[in-house]
């Protein structure tokens, strides 16, 4: 009786999640038929004249992950070296119950920011248009990565076993030296996986992007432009969901970009587990 | 010296930029905290002006049907894992809700819109979108059941065991009274994620106006998250972005209590 529960929700829930993605091959399967793969390296998506390219999409997708990644790397990092090392006993848990606690706020909490203060914000100071930018979609990441990144870099700065940080010091290394040569190279695989990990919700994360990104569907120009309104995967998948109706080629693209999207995500994956071993 | 400084000022944005953040939207909501913006206001027929309680109702009657949904199935996945699993089925399993953490909350929308939505004819209902969101926070609910019964002491599970107990009563009578408290602990992390969650809804059981409270599991909903993002967009007006704020202060204060009574517990447990 009891085993049979164990395994009735074991079989439930495999049989829920493979259906799912089922689904989202075989509505997708349309347009890979019909329009190919050569999709991923077009650049124009004009859905009603039945241009399909996704390149413009994966580019932006690609600098918002870059952008935010260089705010959050160095900033995290930091963080968690000061918290593991530097700051006094008593207040490391309570910079740990913050770091927790901001880990759990609702992205579409920051979009509003984002879109109420951060654009006006960049506007004014970088004399833009509007503030619609990859920079403004990669400084929201950021901030949303931030703090499960700084708790991993710490979890893995708190492994070292004491007996180095002793035999460090034994050997006359002061704290600088101590830090570069034997705290930084111990926890390096434990933050990796933390970075990792990060990139992959930075990847998949739709609504604080989706408002200040600007859905602009072409090529940052030149490619280095990131103050132009741009689009990425997530984003175009939000706002135009709404507007394909059930069955049709643009519908059918879109699930291709959520295909395009879970593909990159598991790949990711496998980079986390594969470097694991 | 020099080092610790830099990385001094490197970690101080990383802290105090969240937090302005946080602080911020509370004082803009602040002035806007009135009877009439929560409860509605009986004059006035718009729909930011009709209260919020279909709201606060439906963020909360998803994150309760998702959990309720979701529960079982991780505590199954859970105790496979801890008592009938032998190495590779565990191997595979961990490896299986590993790739399902990483793929991201907007595609099982996606996948939910075609199967539930066009599919099952369902439409946009409570239901379409409980099981969505279900379906995103069973990878970090079962994770979380498995570390809260991997850290009962295994001298007790032998001790039940040579006393000739079945699996069930190891589960409820042993297991269960230690484990309780980390369960639960798993259990509010997880109803936190899916008030969280906005992109997988968004599409599949919400809707902006011409919604008071669900008559059935059938009936769209509004939500705190996706209202939050309709009122976004309408900036010019002053009155929705006031409703804006105080529905993010809303949706924040249910989120952070539950992170906050979760630590709470797990503070209770390294205490006893």
């Amino acid at each position: 009786m009891f085993k049979r529960f164990i395994y009735m929700g074991l079989v439930a829930s495999s049989v829920w999640v493979l259906t799912l993605l089922f689904f989202l091959l075989q509505s997708s399967w349309a347009f890979w038929h019909q329009i190919g793969v050569q999709v991923l390296w077009q650049d124009e998506w004009y859905p009603y004249e039945h241009l399909y390219g996704f390149l413009p999409a994966i580019v932006g997708t690609l600098w918002a992950l870059c952008i935010a990644m260089l705010i959050a790397v160095p900033c995290a990092l930091a963080a968690a070296i000061v918290n593991s090392e530097l700051v006094p006993r008593q207040v490391q848990p309570w910079g740990r119950v913050l770091m927790e606690i901001l880990a759990g706020v609702p992205s579409i909490v920051y979009g509003l920011l984002g879109l109420w203060v951060l654009l006006p914000f960049l506007q004014k100071h970088l004399n833009l248009l509007s503030g619609h930018s990859l920079l403004a979609a990669g400084m929201m990441l950021s901030l949303m990565v931030l703090p499960t990144m700084m708790l991993m870099a710490e979890d893995a700065l708190r492994a070292v076993p004491l007996e180095q940080r002793e035999a460090g010091m034994h050997l006359g290394l002061n704290w600088e030296q101590r830090l570069w040569r034997i705290l930084l190279p111990q926890a390096y695989p434990g933050m990796r996986s933390g970075m990792i990990l990060s990139l992959g919700r930075a990847l998949g994360e739709t609504m604080a992007v989706m408002l200040v990104v600007g859905s602009m569907d072409r090529m940052p120009e030149p490619l280095y432009n990131i103050l132009q309104p741009a689009q990425t995967l997530t984003s175009r998948i939000g706002r135009e969901i709404g507007e394909a109706s059930f069955g049709s080629l643009h519908f059918s693209a879109l699930m291709a970009c959520g295909v395009v999207l879970a593909a990159m995500a598991l790949l990711l994956g496998r980079l986390a587990q594969g470097r694991a071993r | 010296m020099m080092i610790r400084l830099i990385l001094i000022l490197l970690a101080v944005p990383a802290v105090v930029l969240p937090l302005l953040s946080l602080g911020y939207i509370f004082v803009q909501a602040a002035p806007w905290f009135s009877v009439t913006v929560l409860l509605g206001d009986a004059q006035q027929h718009s729909m930011i002006s009709s209260g919020l309680v279909p709201q606060i109702m439906g963020s909360l009657l998803l994150m309760g049907l998702a959990c309720a949904l979701a529960f079982p199935a991780a505590l199954s996945l859970a105790l496979f894992d801890m008592i009938y699993a032998n190495a590779s089925q565990r191997r595979v399993l961990a490896a299986a809700l590993q790739l399902l953490q990483g793929i991201p909350p907007i595609v099982y929308g996606l996948c939910a819109l075609v199967v539930l939505v066009h599919l099952f004819h369902w439409g946009i209902s409570l239901v379409s979108g409980a099981l969505v969101l279900a379906v995103v926070i069973l990878p970090l609910l079962t994770e979380n059941i498995m570390h809260a019964l991997q850290r009962i002491a295994p001298e007790q599970t032998e001790a039940a065991k040579n006393l000739g107990l079945s699996a069930w009563h190891i589960v409820v009578r042993v297991w269960l009274p230690v484990a309780w408290s980390d369960i639960l602990t798993g259990v509010l992390l997880a109803m936190a994620r899916a008030l969280s969650e906005t992109a997988p809804i968004l599409f599949t059981a919400t809707v902006f106006s011409g919604v008071s409270l669900p008559d059935s599991i059938w009936s769209p909903v509004s939500s705190l998250q996706t209202h939050i993002f309709y009122l976004a967009q309408e900036a010019s007006n002053k009155q929705a972005m006031g409703v804006a704020w105080v529905s993010a202060a809303l949706l924040l204060l249910l989120v952070l209590g539950l992170s906050v009574v979760a630590w709470w517990l797990r503070q209770r447990r390294l205490g006893a």
